[in-house]
């Protein structure tokens, strides 16, 4: 292999392994050791062409300990200087506060998750990736000779993670990853029109071009332009790539179990209640084969699983990790709660928070391409990309954004492009009138929030446009 | 080993991590190979991050996190590698160097290679010493203190729940290059920041607070917390019955924070030469050009101490200095790094800047702030609106460089009627092109200062600060 050392899990295992020690030594009862190491190759593309490569890797160490319900973290680089850093958790589990029944999870089998690694990008070097830069530069003037790649890269990475702790559970493995962003301009007669497009898998990208192929569409549909007309409340047909990152800053957080505990997401309250259109399912897998977010065990340890969270409209499910939940029953927010596999964790920086994993949003009725979901919606606005998805408010599911990648439908028939517009609505509303899904190809799209998988979806009621 | 093996990571007493004899070896070794410039920049961070939910102890997070960077120009072009193992990088050389080799071998003809502008060399020690050193802190001391926000934010039945946060780091780093740069710097920051939920039968809603700066525990202290605690509070009970915004252009008045926000995406981004160079800048071959009222002055200051976009030396070992990006609305200065100074044939102006020692620097901001004007105040900005927008707060904004298109959010907002706030409103978010907008400010309250701090994303996060005065814009498309 030439991307990770061949030894890499075992070298983890045994810092992590001594590192438990340490803290066995220092008389925590309860530990959890987690430990990463990462390496991986990228190159910057910009102005039409590479302009840099780079490679490396960087890794390091959680460790949570828990003593009578309290707990404590501190990270590292160097498991030399561990008992320094458990000396520092032992000292913040005193201030934490104490939590009933709280304890770190204990070893429970776990499904294995297939495709987390492929050995084909294990094998790739520099100069492969190089030459992937090579091929997507030149498919961008290939497909438009106006067209330019001003900015992306292209990266290949392999990481390294094991936990291991005092409760019996020793878990670890290599996943990969490839991923692409491609930013495509074309400026021709004082217009400029561009795309962002990208994509990243556990596996080899397949089609590496794909995500220029799109870049390139959009940079050439949005310059023919008409005149915007006035505000108006109508239907919105959002393609996969421009919901999938407006969606993953307001739907993850509504569906934690200690968010809607707290009276903290739009649907605290409407538990078994219809919260979205009634032939909508949301479902949170942990175990998707080749998710982005997926895994056999959760970020602490328990094995992940499959959740229906909404099914048919109905909301039924909630996410949660072991300390959420244990602390939201003393302090009476909810009579009864048991973590569902849902921490996750941002590197060994982070001790294990709840969170999502792959989240599919699917329908049970027809699903329409989007040549049938604009013939659908008749009169109305196409939005690929939308500017300032992160000031959503995520506790409201209010969004008030800005895309230059819209179309004006009339009639059911694409009239042209608006230069700008305002977009804006609230995303709960949005979701529970109707509502009809997309059939094409879902964007794979992974956020710090987890991995969504939405397809196009046409909004029919609650969005305003308000064209510039 | 595969992370690094150091036994002893402190600069408590501002001592070297790097060590001198094994950076020196790299850097020659590259140039031997035939680099035409080499450096090694070593960043270690101690950090710590506190949380509290309804005023209780979620987590307190120490930690000591080092990085290192190797950064190589051969044949005009760069190769990079970054580790956390720093012992291992002489043995990362050779193939550096070939990856800039690769690069450049693929350099089309009408390109030119990548130079550096010439800067001077220099061998010191730069360590800002806050006045109270935030590494000396108790975690009962920044729980005290958070909760003198949360105990104000909560006081209300609809308030359902508060969230309050801490971060603070110390930064020390070394750079050591081919040319003879030898420098070390170091400087802490320190944060402080919060959100309340407010609930009843016509919804939920959120409200954040922040407050921060380059400097220790002082940072914080002179903060009005329970004020902040306050106010956070009374914002989101207001937004609780606030209605949607008007949609349409009118004019907007910005308070401070969202003045800032405008100012970061509307114009610093685009000013940033590594997007002119790439081509992604609607500010290309725009230097001398009147491109705003000519109201507006513009001045990008790393220099600014307190700010939270503050730093000693740029991550090219660069001194800083404050950077005017428009003076009297016309265009004078892009950001720069020493490839686009080279470039452009312009003085490097110490706008490098990496998110950490695992990162290489880009051209970034720092604390941006529009200088203040003529009116004296609120009243006198909006006194001849008849119907307007003023907004307040910021939830963020993004801008598309080479369009010239961006987007900011409003945390809340009121709509002016005959010359006086009326009503208040949510959801506000205000987009427009920057050539277009710049021109349409017509109005700065006189005094200027930054408002709260904020963290920009290019890739990269680094924190910044941004401000200004009150601001007034005939007509912007509000949504």
């Amino acid at each position: 292999m030439i991307l990770i050392p061949d030894d890499a899990v075992e070298r983890l295992f045994s810092s992590a392994e001594k590192i438990g020690k340490a803290c066995e030594k220092l008389g925590v009862s309860q530990w959890e050791i987690y430990a990463t190491q990462g390496y991986g190759h990228s190159l910057d593309i910009e102005a039409g062409k590479i302009s840099m490569a780079s490679g490396g890797g960087d890794g390091g160490f959680g460790i949570r300990l828990v003593q009578d319900g309290r707990y404590g973290y501190a990270h590292l680089v160097d498991p030399n200087s561990a008992s320094h850093a458990i000396e520092q958790a032992l000292s913040i589990a005193k201030m934490s506060p104490s939590i009933e029944g709280f304890e770190l999870p204990a070893n429970q089998p776990a499904s294995k998750v297939g495709g987390m690694l492929d050995k084909n990008i294990l094998d790739l070097g520099p100069e492969d990736l190089l030459s992937q830069g090579d091929f997507v530069i030149e498919r961008v003037t290939e497909l438009d000779d106006r067209a330019i790649a001003v900015g992306g890269g292209i990266g290949i990475g392999a990481g390294a993670d094991v936990i291991v702790t005092s409760n019996g559970i020793e878990d670890g493995g290599i996943h990969t990853s490839h991923g692409i962003g491609i930013h495509v301009s074309i400026d021709e007669d004082d217009d400029l029109t561009s795309s962002y497009e990208g994509e990243s898998s556990r596996q080899m990208l397949t089609e590496i071009t794909s995500s220029v192929d799109k870049a390139v569409h959009w940079a050439q549909v949005t310059r023919d332009k008409i005149k915007g007309g006035e505000t108006e409340d109508c239907p919105v047909l959002m393609t996969s790539d421009g919901f999938s990152p407006l969606f993953s800053v307001v739907v993850p957080s509504a569906i934690s179990g200690e968010k809607l505990a707290r009276g903290e997401s739009f649907w605290s309250g409407k538990m078994g209640q219809n919260v979205i259109a009634e032939h909508l399912s949301l479902v949170d897998d942990g175990l998707m084969e080749g998710g982005m977010s997926s895994g056999s065990r959760d970020a602490e340890g328990v094995p992940s699983m499959t959740q229906k969270i909404v099914d048919k409209g109905r909301l039924q499910g909630e996410l949660w990790s072991t300390r959420d939940a244990a602390k939201m029953v003393q302090e009476g927010k909810v009579e009864s709660a048991s973590t569902t596999g849902s921490a996750v964790r941002g590197g060994h920086t982070s001790p294990p928070v709840c969170g999502c994993s792959d989240l599919i949003l699917s329908s049970n009725s027809k699903t329409y391409s989007r040549e049938s979901l604009v013939e659908e919606m008749e009169n109305g606005y196409i939005v690929h990309s939308v500017m300032g998805a992160h000031t959503a408010n995520p506790t409201s599911g209010d969004f008030s954004v800005t895309t230059s990648t819209i179309l004006k439908v009339a009639n059911g028939e694409i009239q042209g492009a608006l230069s700008q517009a305002g977009f804006s609505g609230n995303m709960a509303q949005a979701l529970s009138g109707k509502v009809i899904l997309g059939s094409s190809k879902i964007r794979k799209g992974s956020y710090s929030t987890g991995s969504m998988h939405v397809p196009d979806v046409l909004l029919m009621d609650g969005l305003r446009i308000n064209p510039a | 080993m595969v992370v690094a093996t150091k036994p002893d990571l402190s600069t408590r007493n501002t001592g070297r991590i790097l060590d001198e004899a094994i950076a020196r070896r790299a850097i020659d070794s590259a140039i031997t190979l035939g680099a035409e410039y080499a450096e090694l920049r070593l960043v270690s961070e101690t950090t710590n991050s506190v949380s509290l939910k309804d005023g209780k102890l979620e987590r307190a997070i120490p930690g000591q996190e080092v990085g290192l960077t190797m950064r190589i120009l051969a044949d005009g072009a760069w190769g990079v590698h970054s580790t956390s193992d720093f012992n291992s990088i002489e043995t990362q050389v050779e193939s550096t160097v070939k990856l800039a080799k690769a690069v450049a071998s693929r350099r089309p003809n009408n390109q030119s290679p990548v130079g550096l502008a010439e800067v001077p060399i220099i061998e010191d020690e730069i360590h800002w010493k806050s006045k109270k050193d935030v590494r000396d802190t108790e975690l009962q001391t920044r729980i005290d203190l958070m909760l003198a926000i949360d105990n104000e934010a909560k006081d209300h039945k609809s308030i359902v729940s508060t969230s309050t946060g801490w971060s603070d780091e110390h930064i020390h780093t070394e750079l050591i290059t081919s040319e003879g740069m030898n420098r070390v710097w170091s400087f802490q920051r320190s944060l402080i920041h919060g959100m309340v939920t407010a609930r009843n039968e016509s919804g939920v809603v959120s409200y954040r607070m922040r407050h921060g700066g380059e400097g220790g525990l002082e940072i914080i202290e002179e903060c009005d917390l329970g004020g902040m605690g306050e106010n956070a509070r009374i914002s989101a009970l207001r937004l609780l019955g606030a209605e949607r915004a008007p949609s349409g252009k009118i004019p907007l008045v910005a308070d401070r924070d969202l003045t800032g926000v405008y100012i970061h995406e509307a114009l610093g981004h685009p000013c940033e030469a590594d997007l002119v160079a790439a081509g992604d800048s609607c500010l290309e071959g725009r230097l001398g050009q009147q491109i705003g009222s000519d109201i507006c002055t513009v001045v990008d200051d790393p220099t600014m101490r307190g700010g939270y976009g503050c730093y000693p030396i740029d991550d090219e070992g660069v001194d800083t200095r404050p950077k005017n990006l428009i003076v009297d609305g016309v265009l004078t200065e892009y950001l720069n790094h020493r490839e686009t100074a080279h470039k452009y044939g312009l003085d490097p102006n110490g706008g490098a800047r990496a998110q950490d020692g695992l990162h290489h620097p880009l051209v970034r901001m720092s604390n941006t702030v529009i200088q203040g004007g003529t009116h004296k105040d609120l009243d006198e900005l909006i006194e001849d609106i008849s119907f307007g927008v003023y907004a307040c707060g910021s939830r963020g904004g993004q801008v598309d460089t080479g369009r010239g298109s961006f987007q900011f959010a409003a945390q809340e907002a009121w709509i002016i009627e005959n010359g006086s706030l009326s009503r208040p409103v949510k959801d506000v978010s205000v987009s427009g092109m920057t050539l277009e907008i710049l021109k349409n400010v017509d109005g700065l309250t006189k005094d200027a200062y930054l408002g709260s701090p904020g963290f920009c994303g290019k890739g990269q996060t680094v924190p910044v600060g941004d401000g200004g005065p009150l601001m007034r814009i005939s007509e912007a498309l509000v949504g």
